[in-house]
């Protein structure tokens, strides 16, 4: 299937959970609404990742889930951001801007 | 706790929520349901391998979580657990100490069991390794050199055929001091069928085991440790050996050093072709290997159809013979497995008394604590949750007490070996290796739960619990722990009397074999041996000359009352044995009367203090030139002259021609030859003056008996330098007083006795404390009822009987089941007890009144507490 959308780089999209999570917690289809409206519809997460990377994170016991009732009144299951998760974020993060800084470095320097 | 859905469902279930928001999604913005509904289930891709993906996440998720909180959940009972311990540091140090004396004795019984019995045997595929000999008094013994030869080109079914060995002695003498070495000649094959190869040099070939090449031998890794130096250029040396060089072929390893006392050399047996004819004269020791695929039932018929033959061709000496097989491991080990085994099982008894006061323990500290159980168990604990938490405790007290048992069991391994009689073989290999300290953690866990499991399920159920809370941790006075608490008197009385009755009954063998007469007197005498080697001294009379000097030598060392020489004493190795035809009967081999023979100087009577009972002791009268005389043991006497006077009789043996009938002129007393706890055996006496030329090869080895009234060992010193003094590469060897050799022969009856007696000085003491504990904890529980009955009007006699009652009603349950208990197993000693019954009432009483006696004074030093109690206190503590 071709992905219209840029690649995400290699483990971008956990951070993008976590960092959607830190906000509180979201049912899956929530986590990825969000990062699509975030970025204007830049990068369109793939079901076919996402779950897969929902779980791992859990047994990572980055985030832990629980059952509780959708907006519309559906039981639905919700992520939520554990304290691990939150340092892994803040470490992410730090790695990310110090990657984007020395990228841009690089590109935009004329 | 998690509310988990099954993995299946919950991923189900999360996927059609989020198809069922797209879609929704996609027609808000306007697409057709149907459309909707399939772009979004196209941006899974395929569903199916998506559901088997996350499934197989999800168990692995809910694995590895279950996995953290149980860990999670350990560490905090381990924590708390320390904590509790360290604040009951009496009840915990009282706990492990217990434990650890159950488990350092069990570890340090198991080492020696492994070393002795367990472990393999350092030779090729042992098990098929087999004794093969002549069937005597109903098992396999030696052969003879013509019926070994004759059965070995008979059957094919052994690797390498059958190797013989012969133990012999060896005078060893080069430029170091002479030394007394055991050897054995054996045959070329020998070492292949035992499956060892030597470390260095070679073992001897065919061709050097013919008579003329045989003075070749190879060295055991001690003697060449010992001798030797341990240098790689002994090979190709020369050695001296009985007066005549050998040439040094090789060394063998040391893993076949199997024993401390083992072999220490071999060489070549080189039969000569007479010896290959001789059918009488047993004394080969057979070894075969069975071929793979050939089982012990199919050679046995081989032998079988073999003994047949021989006993059609040599009619005179094989008229009764058979043969039979043994696996070399069983024959090695002996009766120690099953000596082993018992203190093993002894042993594990004491582990189970410790086990059940410890539980003991853990339910009087769990009443204690019924109300903070209650507690957990109110803030939603599960029953189960409760239980590892009371398990958790009895597991850090059992690998404590794991830690601490070892340390015991070192020092009991070192001081079982120390003091353990020298014969049983590989004892002194005995230590805590990995696999003992495998061994303690395994009983310590199996102890944990032993003594944990039955306190944690009673302190965990509900209805106990909700006693708990009512009654603020005084803890419930239901009968139903009590039950436990009596159930667990009634299995330590009955366990301690079963290892007293043990320990009763070999005392009173012991006891008895003490004061068992021997028929000789041991105090003051001193025993030697010595070997005149065939190649220095191979004339008869230079032979009879050298033992009147040694003799004569002897007998003028200041302090020597008598002294003889002969070719046994008693105890110990020596003597041979002869089928005595008395004169008027046909010689044949239902007439024979199996007897010991000693080839004696007169003064051996006087010496070992054996009465002459009839007749006369031999005198220098009784010479090479005059007739054959005899003396005869009172039971050979009874045996070959029942009814009749022996003196005078004459009596066909050993050697042929009109020499072998010989004159009885005296009759002595009857001696226990090999040991107290066999019966004597019918034995005679032949002058050394008269040893037939042709037999002289059978008493090179001999006795020297000295009796003093001092001190014999006082005579060792003047003995050898005496000795020395007739020829200086004569060494003496075996140098032990009597009563040293009379100990040494109740050596191994006496270790059993005093481990034995010690294991059940243990059990009787924790089965004290567990009575002493149990029936505090009753007073203490009851100090308010006793109170109200004193003030009723119960007088301190009645409050110390009831106290009483409850307290041995459990214990004579337990000393029926044990009576029961020893009954049955006590057999199993039988094998062990000299002149007493396994079940001799006797001991059985004297044990049920000890243990009754002293659970009466562990019950009562509670009962006279709750005697002194104070009514009005009592009762105010309400």
């Amino acid at each position: 299937m071709a992905n219209p959308s840029p690649e995400l780089l290699h483990g971008t999209l956990d951070a993008l959970v976590l960092k959607t999570l830190a906000g509180g917690r979201r049912h899956g289809y929530a986590i990825a609404r969000a990062i699509e409206e975030t970025t204007a519809e830049v990068v369109a997460v793939e079901e076919g990742s996402l779950y897969p990377a929902l779980y791992r994170m859990e047994k990572k016991g980055w985030i832990e889930a629980e059952w509780g009732l959708s907006e519309l009144g559906r039981r639905a299951k919700f992520y939520r951001l554990t304290p691990k998760g939150r340092r892994h974020l803040a470490a992410q993060t730090a790695e990310w801007s110090r990657f984007a800084a020395a990228i841009s470095r690089v590109l935009l320097t004329t | 706790m998690f509310w988990r859905p099954r993995v299946g469902d919950e991923v189900d279930e999360e996927l059609t929520f989020h198809l069922e928001m797209r879609t929704r999604e996609y027609i808000a913005r306007g697409m057709d349901p149907q459309l909707a509904r399939r772009t979004a289930e196209r941006r899974f891709g395929d569903l199916g391998r998506m559901r088997t993906i996350l499934h197989s996440l999800g168990t692995r998720r809910n694995r590895q979580m279950e996995r953290m909180q149980y860990f999670g959940e350990l560490m905090q009972d381990l924590a708390f657990t320390i904590r509790q311990l360290r604040k009951n540091p009496g009840f915990a140090a009282v706990a492990v100490l217990t434990l650890a004396l159950g488990i350092g004795g069990t570890t340090a019984i198991f080492s020696a069991v492994y070393a002795v019995v367990l472990q393999a045997l350092p030779l090729r595929d042992p098990s098929r390794l087999m004794l093969v000999g002549e069937i005597y008094q109903g098992a396999p013994h030696v052969m003879s050199v013509g019926n070994y030869v004759d059965t070995n080109v008979a059957i094919p079914d052994f690797d390498h055929g059958l190797s013989a060995l012969n133990y012999a002695n060896f005078n060893l003498a080069d430029e170091s001091t002479p030394e007394r070495v055991v050897g054995a000649r054996v045959t070329a094959n020998y070492f292949d069928v035992m499956g060892v190869q030597p470390i260095l040099g070679r073992t001897f070939t065919t061709d050097e085991d013919q008579p003329g090449n045989d003075r070749v031998v190879v060295l055991s890794h001690r003697l060449w440790v010992r001798r030797f130096g341990a240098t790689s250029q002994v090979v190709g040396r020369t050695v001296r050996m009985n007066g005549v060089p050998y040439h040094l072929l090789g060394v063998m390893p040391e893993s076949f050093d199997l024993t401390t006392d083992s072999e220490e050399l071999w060489t070549p047996i080189a039969f000569t072709p007479q010896q290959r004819a001789t059918h009488d004269e047993h004394y080969l020791t057979v070894y075969g290997r069975l071929k793979p695929g050939v089982t012990r039932r199919q050679v046995q018929s081989q032998l079988d159809a073999v003994a047949m033959r021989l006993r059609r061709d040599f009619p005179k000496d094989d008229e009764t013979i058979s043969f039979g097989t043994v696996p070399f491991v069983e024959q090695f080990i002996g009766d120690y497995r099953q000596r082993l085994l018992t203190l093993l099982a002894a042993v594990g008894v004491v582990l189970l008394i410790a086990c059940s006061n410890v539980a003991n323990l853990l339910l009087a500290r769990g009443a204690v604590r019924a109300r903070e159980i209650a507690l957990r168990t109110a803030l939603g604990a599960g029953q189960w949750r409760i239980v590892r938490q009371l398990l958790t405790e009895s597991l850090v007290l059992a690998m404590s007490a794991a830690v601490a048992g070892l340390i015991i069991a070192r020092a009991l391994v070192t001081a079982v070996v120390a003091w353990s009689p020298s014969e049983v073989p590989r004892l002194e290999q005995a230590r805590i290796d990995p696999v003992a300290f495998g061994f303690a953690i395994v009983i310590a866990l199996a102890s944990s739960v032993l003594c944990g499991l039955a306190p944690a399920l009673r302190l965990s159920r509900r209805r106990d619990l909700q006693n708990g809370l009512r009654d603020g941790g005084r803890g419930s006075t239901g009968g139903q722990r009590d039950r436990l608490r009596a159930a667990l008197i009634v299995a330590e009385v009955a366990l301690s009397l079963l290892l007293l009755v043990g320990a009763g009954l070999l005392i009173r063998s012991a006891i008895a074999l003490q004061q068992t007469a021997t028929g000789f007197e041991p105090r003051g005498v001193l025993s030697a041996r010595i070997t005149l080697p065939v190649t220095v001294y191979n004339e008869p009379a230079q032979v009879s000359e050298t033992l009147r000097q040694i003799h004569d030598a002897a007998v003028a060392i200041p302090g020597v009352s008598a002294a003889a020489i002969t070719s046994f004493a008693a105890m110990g190795s020596g003597g041979g044995s002869n089928g005595l035809v008395p004169e008027g009967r046909e010689p044949n081999a239902a007439n024979q009367i199996p007897s010991t023979l000693r080839v004696i100087t007169p003064d051996f009577f006087t010496t070992m203090g054996v009465p002459i009972v009839k007749g006369r002791n031999f005198n220098d009268g009784d010479r090479r030139d005059g007739p054959r005389v005899m003396i005869v043991s009172a039971r050979l006497a009874a045996l070959a002259f029942p009814g009749q006077d022996p003196i005078g009789k004459r009596i066909n043996c050993c050697e042929p021609g009109p020499q072998a009938l010989k004159t009885i002129v005296g009759i002595a007393g009857d001696i226990r030859s090999r040991g107290p706890a066999l019966p004597p055996g019918p034995e005679f006496y032949l002058p050394l003056a008269q040893v037939p030329d042709v037999v002289w090869n059978w008493f090179r080895t001999l006795y020297i008996v000295a009796r003093t009234p001092g001190d014999p060992s006082a005579l060792i010193k003047p003995l050898s330098a005496a000795v020395m003094n007739v020829d200086r590469d004569l060494p003496l060897f075996d140098v032990r007083t009597m009563e040293q050799r009379l100990s040494g022969s109740l050596a191994t009856a006496r270790f059993n006795t005093v481990l034995l007696s010690l294991l059940g000085g243990i059990g009787l003491l924790l089965a004290a404390s567990g009575i002493y504990g149990v029936i505090a904890y009753y007073v203490s529980q009851r100090t308010q009822e006793i109170g109200v009955r004193m003030a009723l009007g119960a007088t301190r006699g009645s409050v110390v009987r009831l106290i009483l009652s409850q307290a041995m009603r459990p214990v004579a349950i337990g000393a029926m089941l044990g009576i029961l208990a020893a009954t049955a197993a006590s057999r199993v000693l039988a094998s062990q007890l000299f002149q007493v019954s396994s079940t001799d009432p006797l001991t059985i009483a004297a044990v049920v009144a000890t243990l009754l006696g002293v659970a009466l004074v562990a019950s009562a030093v509670p009962a006279r507490r709750a005697a002194t109690v104070d009514p009005t206190r009592a009762l105010q503590s309400e």
